[in-house]
């Protein structure tokens, strides 16, 4: 079975944020809320580089090991989902997660925090496939057409990569062989 | 002959080193290395993950298991206390003191009602998966918020009235030493004022400890804080949460169970002089009979 990973090429990417804005317009995010974000580093300096991230989908969730609802799973592609109708809005999950990932939309005027929201790898959730009900709460299933994720499939530059791990980790190592590490001393 | 072909070797050498000169200022000047590349990303993007987030990670989960054991481990003492010792009974029939005043009693009830609620709220999203997740603990999750309120509020006031009260004095410690006379069936005086020192406790961990709960749920519930700091946050509200469940479910005890007619005092108002005698002998000496 395959295992869905996304790569960002920190040489490729150029911070446009692309990916955002196709992730947010095709899976209809709501206002304040962002499945990705491009994070810059030494900005206007030397060594200036972008990374794209939203959820890397991990192998051992540890969003899934705190969540107190069990309202978060893991697909048989590594593909890890949030079911919104169990999801109690505890928040537990964004204190485990690494990246940041798990985004909470306020639906009320309080301010009260809604369920949690996340990059679905463009592959829906756990209502049925292609469903009314699927594409409001979670956006479109791309993965059940056969179609890389919008962020993905947007890229200008290419460097957001998603897909078989296999495949696509392929597609980077050839790409670092290819330019090298700019580091080996010159030998003419 | 020799000559051109020396002449295509420099010129080739030029423009080998031409292109790579080229591609390494398309390249950018930046960090020596990709590795330093990556530490510098990950510590924008991970924070104190790398050091902290496993430990989360292994707590959090666990503290179910910690809140069961607690609950079910202080109830099951206090039923084996109760199956030996059983209840302590005072007479209420001759002379009634006056006890609690009106606004400290409604204060209280106000306290004890939104507490109850926090209590079983709070442990509504702990075992969130047992009862069905969903919009039923999402919406305990929004009265576990309102009961938080109201018993900020009103612990206020009570903090008011009673901390001169609940000052530790010099019999406290032999209270607790025998445990309040409480592992024994025979009625004998104890040292205690007013509030006996499990009492004075329990005030101080349920205010001091309250307002600690607010501050840190308040934060938990805005989420308007660097992650690290809601982590520990968490933390603390669970463990403090730990604390006051074990004390609360000793207050639940010593009032329904172990003291009749304690119920009675924080309904009326008043004690049986029976009663004081034995569980608050110092406060007669303070007032006088």
């Amino acid at each position: 079975m395959a295992l869905m990973k996304f790569i960002c090429d920190t040489e490729r990417c150029i911070a446009c944020h692309g990916c955002v804005v196709a992730c947010k317009e095709g899976n209809h995010v709501p206002v304040g809320i962002n499945r990705r974000r491009v994070i810059t580093i030494n900005e206007g300096q030397p060594g200036e580089r972008s990374i794209s991230i939203s959820c890397m989908h991990c192998s051992d969730p540890p969003c899934m090991a705190v969540c107190p609802a069990q309202a978060i799973y893991k697909r048989d592609d590594g593909i890890v989902l949030v079911n919104k109708d169990l999801c109690i809005g505890c928040g537990y999950c964004l204190l485990a997660c690494p990246f940041g990932a798990p985004q909470f939309p306020k639906p009320g005027p309080f301010g009260a925090r809604g369920v949690m929201d996340k990059c679905t790898f463009c592959a829906g959730g756990p209502a049925p496939t292609f469903s009314e009900k699927e594409r409001r709460l979670y956006g479109q299933n791309r993965i059940a057409e056969g179609k890389v994720p919008l962020c993905a499939g947007m890229c200008a530059t290419k460097a957001l990569l998603a897909g078989d791990a296999e495949v696509i980790s392929k597609i980077y190592a050839e790409r670092v062989a290819r330019r090298g590490s700019g580091l080996s001393p010159k030998i003419y | 002959m020799r000559r051109p072909l020396v002449g295509l070797v420099l010129v080739s050498m030029v423009l080998v080193w031409g292109t790579s000169a080229f591609s390494e200022i398309l390249r950018g000047y930046g960090p020596a290395s990709p590795t330093e590349l990556f530490r510098q990303l990950a510590g924008v993007t991970l924070g104190d993950w790398p050091t902290r987030g496993r430990e989360f990670i292994q707590l959090v989960p666990s503290f179910k298991r910690y809140f069961l054991a607690v609950i079910l481990g202080v109830s099951g003492l206090f039923l084996l206390h109760f199956l030996i010792f059983g209840p302590k009974r005072f007479s209420r029939g001759e002379q009634l003191v006056p006890y609690y005043g009106a606004v400290t009693r409604l204060f209280h009830w106000i306290a004890a009602l939104c507490f109850t609620c926090l209590f079983l709220s709070g442990l509504a999203v702990l075992f969130a998966k047992s009862l069905g997740a969903g919009s039923f603990v999402r919406t305990l999750r929004v009265l576990h918020l309102v009961a938080g309120f109201g018993f900020f509020g009103a612990i206020i006031p009570l903090f008011l009235i009673w901390w001169r009260d609940m000052l530790p004095a010099s019999y406290d410690l032999s209270w607790f030493l025998s445990l309040g006379g409480y592992l024994s069936r025979k009625k004998e005086p104890v040292p205690a004022g007013k509030f006996n020192a499990g009492q004075k406790l329990w005030f101080w961990l349920a205010t001091v400890g309250g307002v600690v709960m607010f501050y840190t749920g308040f934060y938990l519930y805005r989420f308007e804080a660097p992650v690290a700091t809601l982590r520990t946050y968490l933390i603390i509200h669970n463990v403090l949460a730990l604390i006051l469940t074990a004390f609360f479910i000793t207050h639940l005890y010593m009032t329904l169970f172990a003291v009749k007619g304690a119920l009675k005092s924080m309904i009326t108002g008043r004690k049986g002089l029976e009663e004081i005698k034995y569980l608050h002998p110092k406060f007669l000496e303070e007032v006088g009979p």
